[in-house]
């Protein structure tokens, strides 16, 4: 191995063993916060036999979620990837509040860690500031004695002699900064593995959470398509039957007139031919509405090209490759699209668009870029409310981006595994 | 004049016939798939052929298929293709060769009768037809940068143009001479850099040009 190399591995070595003991000394810190809390904690439960103590208790459970929530962020970078983390949305009256508070499953979770960390935290942050101080220290023991006076120091043992200065405090030395090297980030992982499992929600409380999601979506599916159906059959009885009626009394008109007026009977014929006609440029804007023949016939991408090309931006289009997707969220993707440049046109002061759509691993994404002037408000207009409704009912996500000057983006995912 | 007819919807077909032999067609074939098309084109060898967009088996764009493979066999067939709606990357595309001798019309189109009729037979001559909707669409969205040499009165008539309509027909529609059409024309042809030995088909090129003219 070269030199280089050694010094790499030396450096990457030491770079974790700082880490770890930065890791253990904070959880020193933050394990005596957690102490506090779950004193104040105790003292809440005994306060709230005369009532005011369940305001206290609900602001002191939401102060150990958030120190919980730090740990698992802290415990996340230690140990890599993510600690997953699944909260009840408590709200309403403290009572109402505290009771769902109380039945939340990581809400033991945390107070489990807690306890826990009380003990643990304060022991191996001790233990590792004894080894820190140790190793810093005990050179400098030697060099105290060595220096010219020669009075002697009580460090472990009484230093009187050179014997003693270079067998004591050395040793010592050496042997801290090999524990805070080499056991250093094996401790630091142990402990972070250990409230990682702790703070963990159980398979079965993350399988609940899921399927309440889901549940929860497919309601809003199931209303969304029943307003869609309420829609169509409006448009339907409305437009379409509303117009073929009145062709058809147009043309009872004509028969009846034919013999005595026939001029009279020539212009209620030519009436209900425009009347045909106008309805049938209404039924193919129902019919678009409802699936769009081009995204039948071509796909999706084609029909977002066609889409692009139709808005009245510039619209840049980066189309990856598409596995054609189900038709339900191919016909999403489509109208999320569509609303989405609608959107832009409407709001954004937007001269170019960037319209993206990809599919990767089994999600579709569609991402509409805009340089508009920025700080979109999803609560503002129906617009984007309603791609957000689109995009849940498939069980997807959006963010949106958009501060204020620009530019603005808005991504939607939509899972689509066949 | 001979024609065959691909539509799969009886009723359609049946008026279809009926609306052609009233005025004076010969409706030599009535087919309701592609391999019956191409053997019916290749049997009657028609003067124009009617083709309906969708076609079994899956009501997508067996049309188009059906055409171009028609037009492989007899490059010079004229063929009318009908739809019950309209996009603008299809006109392109049945455009697309520059020969010219296509027309492309939404379904509602057939009621007007004399307009319907008039289309076909500049379709048989080896005119084009592009249906008003998809030139009213492009009209609506904002203007290509490479039509901006373009006057405003030069876009009007090559919208017009665009559906198909002759110097003549433009000239009533615009309510100007025929000569000052003939003039804009040049114009538009020379501002798209369109070679002036190309023929008729210099029209169908720039057509071509101002449909495609969007596509990103």
């Amino acid at each position: 191995m070269t030199i280089a190399g050694v010094v790499r591995v030396g450096d990457g070595r030491l770079r974790r063993a700082a880490h770890a003991t930065a890791h253990l000394l904070h959880g020193g810190v933050t394990a005596l916060v957690a102490a506090g809390a779950m004193l104040a904690l105790v003292s809440a439960v005994v306060l709230c036999s005369v009532l005011i103590g369940v305001p206290l208790l609900v602001a002191m459970l939401r102060a150990v979620r958030s120190l919980a929530a730090a740990q698992r962020r802290r415990t996340g970078r230690l140990v890599g990837g993510v600690v997953p983390q699944r909260y009840a949305t408590a709200s309403g009256t403290p009572f109402a509040q505290l009771r769902t508070l109380m039945r939340d499953p990581t809400t033991r979770r945390d107070l489990a860690w807690v306890l826990l960390h009380m003990v643990v935290g304060p022991a191996l942050s001790l233990c590792w500031l004894a080894l820190l101080l140790c190793s810093v220290l005990a050179p400098i023991v030697t060099l105290l004695w060595w220096a010219p006076d020669g009075a002697p120091i009580d460090f472990f043992v009484t230093i009187d002699g050179w014997a003693r200065a270079l067998a004591v405090p050395l040793p010592l030395a050496v042997g801290s900064a090999t524990l805070l090297i080499w056991a250093g980030p094996v401790v630091a992982s142990a402990q972070a593995r250990a409230y990682r499992a702790l703070l963990t929600p159980s398979a079965r409380d993350q399988l609940a959470a899921r399927i309440q999601h889901l549940s929860t979506t497919r309601a809003a599916a199931l209303d969304a398509h029943a307003a869609e159906l309420r829609r169509i059959e409006r448009d339907l009885h409305d437009g379409m039957q509303a117009r073929l009626v009145s062709v058809a009394i147009q043309l009872g008109l004509a028969q009846q007139q034919r013999d005595t007026d026939q001029n009279t009977a020539n212009q209620l014929v030519e009436k209900a031919h425009t009347g045909v006609e106008q309805t049938l440029t209404a039924l193919r804007e129902i019919v678009r509405s409802i699936y769009p023949p081009i995204l039948a016939d071509r796909g999706l991408a084609e029909a977002v090209r066609t889409l692009a090309a139709e808005s009245p931006l510039m619209v840049h289009t980066k189309i990856g490759a598409l596995i054609r997707p189900p038709a339900a969220v191919e016909s999403a993707a489509y109208f999320i699209a569509a609303e989405a440049l609608t959107n832009v046109v409407k709001h954004g002061d937007a001269t170019e668009i960037t319209l993206a759509l990809d599919q990767g691993g089994d999600q579709l994404v569609i991402e509409v870029i805009d340089n508009g002037r920025g700080g979109a408000d999803p609560s503002a207009g129906t617009g984007l409310a309603g791609i957000a409704d689109r995009v849940a009912a498939l069980d997807g996500r959006t963010t949106l981006h958009s501060p204020p000057g620009g530019p603005t983006t808005l991504r939607a995912e939509l899972p689509c595994a066949s | 004049m001979r024609v065959v007819i691909a539509e799969d919807n009886v009723l359609l077909q049946e008026g279809l016939g009926l609306l052609l032999s009233t005025a004076g067609f010969d409706v030599a074939a009535a087919v309701e798939t592609v391999d019956d098309f191409l053997a019916a084109v290749d049997q009657h060898r028609p003067d124009i052929a009617l083709v309906d967009i969708r076609l079994p088996p899956t009501y997508s764009d067996e049309g188009l298929r059906a055409v171009r493979a028609a037009r492989r066999i007899r490059p010079d067939l004229p063929v009318l293709v009908l739809s019950q709606y309209v996009e603008r990357s299809y006109a392109a595309e049945l455009l697309a060769d520059g020969r010219g001798g296509v027309g492309y019309l939404l379904k509602d189109r057939i009621s007007r009768v004399d307009d319907f009729l008039e289309a076909m037979l500049r379709v048989a001559a080896g005119g084009t037809a592009v249906d008003p909707l998809v030139i009213a669409r492009l009209v609506a969205e904002r203007q290509p940068s490479h039509l901006d040499g373009l006057s405003p009165r030069e876009r009007d008539v090559l919208a017009l143009m665009a559906e198909g309509h002759t110097n003549s027909t433009i000239a009533g529609r615009l309510h100007v001479t025929e000569r000052s059409i003939h003039k804009h024309v040049s114009n538009i042809f020379a501002k798209l850099g369109l070679p002036p030995d190309n023929g008729s088909h210099r029209r169908v090129t720039a057509v071509l040009t101002y449909l495609g003219s969007r596509r990103t």
